[in-house]
This record gives C-alpha cells, structure tokens and sequence, in this order.
C-alpha cells in the first residue's frame, strides 16, 4: 500500500499525465463544440501543461520536497497557460501548490485536500463559472477524493475514488451544458483533465509510462534571458548612443533565497535597494527564486548586496561598452516576430500601449495603422500564452496597456495576465477581429483608462462580426447536416449558413447580417481567397445594398476566407 | 456716439452679398500655388483655386497680412475720426493673422481705438461671429455690446468638420490632437472640432461618410436647446451638393432653426483643410 508521495512519485505523476495528455491531444481536440479549425482545447491543454513539467524538471535533479516542485510546476504552467482551459488548469494547480507548498512529502489526505484546494482557487479565478466544464469535473473528482482519503490512506485507492469520479462527471457534462448536447459530445476541457488523472493513477500502479513530449511546438522561453530582453527593449537608447552609457556592465543572476534569506527577503525593498546600484532593473521573484536584471557600473557589489539573501547562480556580467558595436550589428536582426513595427523606443514612457492577438500579416497591419503596438500572431487556431502577452506588454514600456484579445477563448489568458506584471493592464474582453477595430476607434490616449474601457467596449458592441470558414469534421447544427469540408458562415460564434459553394456561403451570410441595414460593411480577406472571389463578393456588395459603404481589405489571416464587419 | 467698424480677414469666408450689406471690411491673407502668390478671395476664387489644387503637384502655402496690411485698413476706417474699430481674426493657433493685428493696433492706438479679438475658430465659424457683430453695429450698438456679442458668439458656437484626407492638415502644421490617425489603413472618418484653445481635435471616430453625418447630428442634436431658436452655416468647398444636403439634414433634425448661411470655404483654410471638406456650424440667435 502506497501511504506517501515523495518527490520521485510525484515527479512520475505528473510525467505520466503529461504523457497521457499528450498522446490523446487530437482526441480532446475533436469534442470542439463546433467543426471549425478554432482554439483546440487538447493543444492549449497540452502546450500549457508541457510548460509547467518543464519548470518543474528544472527543479526535479535538486530538490526531493514535494512543494517545491509543485510550485515549479504551478509557476510553469501559469506562465504557459493558454486557451480557457489551459489558463483554468493552471489554476487547477496553482492551488494544489499552494496547499503542497510546506509539504515534503503527501499522504493520500493532504494530496486530496490539495486536489481540492486546486478546485477552489480554478472557480475564483473564473468570472463566471459555468458548470458542465472542466470545473465541474474537478470538483466532483475533488469531493470524492477528499471523502474517501478519510477512509483509507492507500493512496493509489484514493486517485482511483478520483478518476472514477471525474469519468463519472465528465459522462454527465452534456446535461448540463446543453450546447454539450446538441453538439453530442463531452466536456473537452474534462476529458483533458481525465486524462491527467488516468496518467496519475498508471504512475502509482506502476504502469510504463514513458516521457517523451511531441507535440511540442514552442521553444521554452528562458526566463533570465528574457528578462535581459525587455530591459533592453526598454532602454533602447543606450543600445545606440554609447556615450549614453551610464551602467557599463549588463549584470543578470538569479538569487537562491536561503532558509534566512527567504525570511527576511522583501520584494519591493530588494527592489529599491539593489536598485540604487544602477538601472534598467528588473526583478522577478518566485518563491525562493529571486531573477534580477540590472545595468550597474560597479556590478560586484550588486552581487554582495544579493548575496546576503542566498546563494546565487547563473551569473552573468558583460561590459555593454565593449559589446556596444556588436549589438547594434545584431539589433536589427532579433526583433521579437510579435513586433509590428520595430520602432524606436521613446525615451519618454509613452501613456499607453496596446496588445492585440491577431494573426494573418494583413490585419497586422491594419492593427498597426490603428496604433498597436504589438500584435500578437495567434487567434482562432493558435491561442497565446500567458507568457507571450505578458512579454509583450513588459516590452511596451508604457504607463497603462491595453489588451484586445480578440477571440474568446484568450481572453482569460489575457485577465491572467493583469495579476503578473507591474504596469496597469486593461484587458477588453473582445471576442472577434472586428469587434477588436472597431475598439481602437474610440481608444482615445488623452482619457482615462475606465472611460476608454467604457467608450471602446461600447464601440465593439456596436459592430457585428462575421466569418466564413470550414468544417473540420462531420457535424450538425440547428438547420441541418455538417459534411466534412462544407463551408460555414457564422455570426457572433453562431453557425447561420452552411454549404458547398465558398461563395455562396459567403454571400448568405452577409444577407443575414446586413438584414437589417447597416452603414458600412468591411470585408477582410483571408490568404487562401483569389483576387476573382473578392471582386465577385465586392460586386454583390454594391449590387445589392448600394445605401452601404462597402470597405474591402487583404486580411491574410489563414483558414477563415472572410471576415466580415458590419456596423 | 462712435460708430463701430467691424474688420475681419479673409478667412471669415464671409459670403460676398452679406460682405457689401453689413459694410465689413475684409483683411485678404495671400495663398502660393506653383510659385504664384494670390489674394485670398480678391486674386483668386474659391473653385478657381480648387480646380488649380487639383491640378497641382505640390501642396499650397499660405501666409498672413503684414501689420502695415492692418494698419492700412485701421486707418481707412477711422478717418472720419468717429470710428471705432473691432477686429475679428483668425484662431491664434492656426495663423499669425491675429498677432499681426495686434501689432497693427500698437502702431495706431495713439491715434485711434482699435479692438483685437482671437476667435479661436476659422472659416465661417468666424464670419457668423462677424456678420452678428455686424448686425449689432449696424443697428448702432456700441463697442462694447459689440465686442459682447463676439464673445458671446465664441462661447455658444459649435462647428463640426469632415475632411476627406487627413493629409492637408497634417502637411499644413493645424492637425492638432487628430495627428494620431493619420496612416490608419481603414477608411476612418474623424469628426472634427476645434478646442476653447483653437485647437484641432477629434471629437470621434467612424467608419464611413454615413456613420460620421449621423454622428454630427446627433453631437448637434445634443448641444441645442429647445427654448431657443438656431442659425447654422454650411461650409463646403468643391462640393456645393453636399452642402445642399446637409441643408435638408439640418432642416430635419434642428426644429427651431431660423437660417441657413451657405458658405465657400476660400483658398487660404481650403489650403489647410483640402477639398472634400464640409462642416456645419450652429450658434443659438442672440436674444
């Protein structure tokens, strides 16, 4: 009988459900509610739980205490979380950290109490819980688990109570989530949990299990060097003027907060007081992990002041004077690919800066002729991570930034964000490309954050958003049958058209959408539409509403041939 | 008691009928296309300008009246020594024109009264502050209730303004807070006014000519009252038809409106603002 998870347990726990994810991603993928090429829930699960194993592998080699990893793996998956559920997961696991935190190793109670209190910090960081979801099935498993570790310590018995019970709920998710039904299928999000789970159990019956990520698609962004990244986006100037030089020595390291340490360690303090040693400081602190960042002329006594707080590591201390020629050399050739326009940094921070998620090089420049600043390549297929906008707003520099995810299922990845980075962060829950413009129109940099939140959501609601694409799989929806491969027409998320003719798919939603007049319609085209198809849908346009101001521009984005505005 | 003169400049756009009948005196500034220099409204038209515009590769200048130009002018009226004079000028942000009023005023105030007034607006948006000073010194008003009524009118008066390009504004200096959208790739319509500062700013931002009229009826809609009657002017430049149409909107949507004034905008804000341009300008009547 198995009484204890010690850290070789624990570290084969969550491999084996990594593992398991992984291997049935396309399985997750096809119980989207709707048969289009969107926001594949297995990949965001996956690619956020790949994160948090790799932050914990990190720590496996040094440490044997249970909570330390699976605050590793906590941090990890939070920085990786991508789509709703991948950033729920990460919350998921965030609380079960929390509750290991202080434990070395688990009994079958503390790591059912842990499993809970995951369940509880996942439904608060959710708006609005909706039951017949991953959240469902995480507290019922949950609840179960906690009941039956008061009657046995075996925990192998106790993760089967566990997965019986998410199997049990997963089964149960369409009768409480009708959109479930109607689409005939289960919980997504669940089955990735249960999936989790069953990877769980193997690992503690002992079932081979071997760990070999393929799905992998992401490099893992190296913290410390992309610390040094945004410290030197942000003090542009010194990259190009070396007599602007003040701090000669780019210094990074990371301080392994001792036992002392970690006690009298402060975070603003530490801040303010190594940061009187230089500039362009930047300090992320996670636990008994301390990253500093700093440009300091004298960079020894930044390391004695630090090293009164632990012991530290990965030093590295170059002479910025020396390298300057070399980076101007190499500067034009790293711009982050999420850039849109590598403009100059203004020395002076800028009142706002804005985020946007889109993907496709023509609406990126579309956003960037409204002003963002950073563009995001992501969207309907491929969700960015917690990670990817927040280096994207910490590259800003400026003193509020504005996020447009434009796609529902990043928006909570967005709102994650807000609680891990310093500057103010508005996130405007816009759910489509269009509803994103039409945004930026009222973003208006001489008003209050608030008032531009008012006028620029109010502007969103005012457009309606189309698109057309294609069906990834059989289906149905409430006209009919879905083939494979038919052409889909929806509005506002909901499928109104469907059919075989790209065109006239294309051409019945518009009638839909302009039923009750409108002022202008823009249409953007997707890259696998030919010249012929815009004309022809331009055509029908002025044809047939000649009252509307018709406004037709190259999108690029893939898979969704149009996407249509109408206001 | 003196008899008041009312002086302006030839950005007033002030239509020639009611120039002659309220005997206002008009400053001309110059405008230089291709190398040639013009008086504004005196050596070159309106659509003789616009046509040449069109025509032209480069972007016009414009430049203000020298003092002396003022001086001449100041004197002309006051020579029967029973004159004072109220002059009425361009937006101190956009031009020189008012300054050099002012220095004009030095020149002559051991000689005669002269007052200066910065209308923080242009084009017709002036000329409705003149032709009311004017109406007030006709019926024989003093300096002073004169220079009430301009300022009156400066306070009460809204204008709304559509360009179809951004661009003459921008290459012209007098864009004001609406430089941020310039280079937007999507047909974005800015709403224009100008600031208590005279200034250029953007009161909003649509998709498309017809989103941005229904716009600025609903901006004047919600700064008019129903106890008081309004005058409007429409200012156009090559595009008499759109006036014509805003005529009608005006006349539906603004129930206690007592006169419409058409008014072409001239060479030298035509300069600035480019053809396309069209705004309204609403003032309550004066009591």
């Amino acid at each position: 009988m198995l009484q204890e998870i010690d850290a070789n347990v624990f570290t084969q726990m969550i491999r084996a459900g990594a593992v398991k994810l992984n291997s049935h991603v396309e399985e997750v993928n096809a119980l989207n509610v709707f048969p289009v090429p969107d926001g594949d829930t297995g990949t965001n699960m996956n690619l956020t739980l790949t994160s948090g194993v790799r932050e914990m592998e990190k720590k496996a080699a040094s440490s044997s205490h249970v909570g330390t990893l699976a605050q590793a793996l906590s941090k990890g998956l939070l920085m990786g979380a991508r789509g709703n559920s991948g950033v729920i997961l990460s919350q998921l696991f965030r609380g079960f950290g929390k509750a290991a935190a202080d434990h070395e190793t688990l009994t079958a109670r503390s790591f059912a109490e842990a499993l809970k209190r995951g369940v509880e910090t996942a439904y608060k960081a959710v708006i609005k819980p909706v039951e017949g979801t991953v959240l469902t099935v995480s507290r019922e498993a949950a609840d179960k688990g906690v009941l039956r570790s008061r009657q046995t310590e075996d925990i192998t018995v106790v993760m089967e109570a566990v997965l019986t019970e998410a199997r049990t709920a997963l089964e149960k998710t369409p009768e409480l989530l009708p959109v479930l039904a109607k689409a005939d299928v289960v919980d997504a999000g669940g089955h990735g949990l249960v999936l989790i789970y069953e990877g769980f159990l193997a690992a503690l019956t002992g079932e081979e299990i071997s760990y070999t990520p393929k799905n992998e698609t992401k490099k893992p962004a190296q913290q410390l060097e992309t610390l040094g990244e945004i410290a030197h986006r942000r003090s542009a100037q010194s990259r190009f003027d070396p007599a602007a030089i003040e701090h000669g020595y780019c210094t990074e390291f990371i301080v392994q907060l001792s036992e002392r340490g970690g006690k009298t360690f402060e975070e603003e303090r530490f801040r303010s007081e190594i940061g009187r040693y230089g500039d362009s400081l930047l300090v992320v602190a996670d636990d008994d992990l301390v990253k500093v960042h700093i440009h300091a002329e004298h960079p020894g006594e930044t390391l004695n002041y630090a090293q009164k707080y632990g012991s530290l590591t990965r030093i590295k201390i170059e002479n910025m004077r020396e390298q300057h020629s070399a980076i101007l050399e190499n500067a034009p050739a790293d711009p982050s690919p999420a850039e849109v326009d590598p403009k100059e940094e203004p020395a002076e921070k800028k009142p706002y800066g804005i985020v946007t998620v889109a993907v496709g090089d023509g609406l990126t420049d579309i956003f960037g002729s409204l002003g963002v600043d950073v563009v995001i390549q992501g969207g309907q297929t491929m969700n960015p991570s917690t990670e990817e906008i927040l280096q994207a707003i910490d590259g800003i520099g400026a003193d509020h930034v504005i996020v447009l995810p434009n796609n529902k299922n990043i928006i909570m990845t967005a709102e994650q964000v807000v609680d891990l980075v310093e500057v103010p962060v508005t996130v405007l829950p816009t759910r489509t490309i269009p509803q994103g413009l039409s945004a930026l129109l009222s973003f208006n940099p001489e008003e209050t954050p608030e008032s531009n939140r008012e006028r620029m959501m109010e502007s969103a609601s005012s457009v309606q958003s189309g698109e057309v694409t294609y069906a990834v799989r059989d289906s149905q929806y409430e006209g009919g049958q879905i083939q494979e491969g038919d052409f889909l027409g929806i509005r506002e998320g909901e499928i109104q058209t469907v059919g075989g003719s790209l065109m006239a798919t294309s051409r019945g939603l518009l009638a839909k959408m302009l039923e009750d007049g409108a002022d202008v319609t823009t249409v953007l085209y997707g890259r696998d539409v030919t010249d012929a198809q815009v004309k022809e849908l331009t055509d029908f346009l002025k044809r047939n509403y000649p009252e509307v101001e018709c406004e037709v521009h190259y999108g690029g984005q893939p898979l969704y041939y149009f996407i249509f505005s109408v206001e | 008691m003196a008899k008041v003169q009312v002086i302006t400049d030839s950005t007033a756009d002030i239509p020639k009928d009611l120039v002659e009948k309220l005997g206002i005196t008009l400053v001309p500034l110059k405008v230089h296309l291709e190398g040639q220099s013009y008086l504004d409204g005196v050596t070159i038209e309106p659509q003789e300008f616009y046509r040449k515009l069109a025509e032209s590769e480069e972007m016009p200048t414009t430049s203000q009246p020298s003092p002396v130009d003022f001086v001449e002018a100041y004197r002309e009226a006051a020579k029967d020594g029973e004159t004072d004079i109220i002059s009425i000028h361009l937006s101190s942000s956009f031009s020189g024109t008012y300054q050099s009023a002012l220095l004009a005023q030095s020149m002559v105030e051991d000689e005669f009264k002269v007052t200066v007034i910065d209308s923080k607006t242009a084009s017709y948006a002036i000329g409705m502050i003149v032709v009311e000073v004017a109406k007030a010194a006709q019926a024989g008003h003093s300096l002073d209730e004169c220079v009430a009524v301009a300022n009156r009118m400066i306070e009460e008066e809204q204008v709304y303004f559509l360009v179809d390009t951004l661009e003459y504004l921008q290459k012209g200096g007098r864009i004001g807070k609406a430089s941020a959208m310039v280079g937007s790739l999507l047909n974005i319509k800015p709403i224009l006014s100008i600031d208590r500062e005279g200034v250029i700013f953007p009161i909003d931002k649509v998709r498309g000519k017809n989103k941005a009229n229904t716009r600025i009826i609903e901006l004047l809609k919600q700064n008019t009252v129903s106890d008081r009657s309004y005058r409007a002017g429409i200012l156009y430049t090559d595009n008499r038809e759109e006036a014509e149409k805003w005529a009608e909107r005006l006349q539906e949507n603004i129930p206690s409106l007592e006169e419409t004034v058409f008014a072409e905008i001239g060479p030298v804000i035509g300069s600035h603002v480019g053809p396309g341009t069209v705004a309204v300008v609403l003032a309550p009547v004066q009591e």
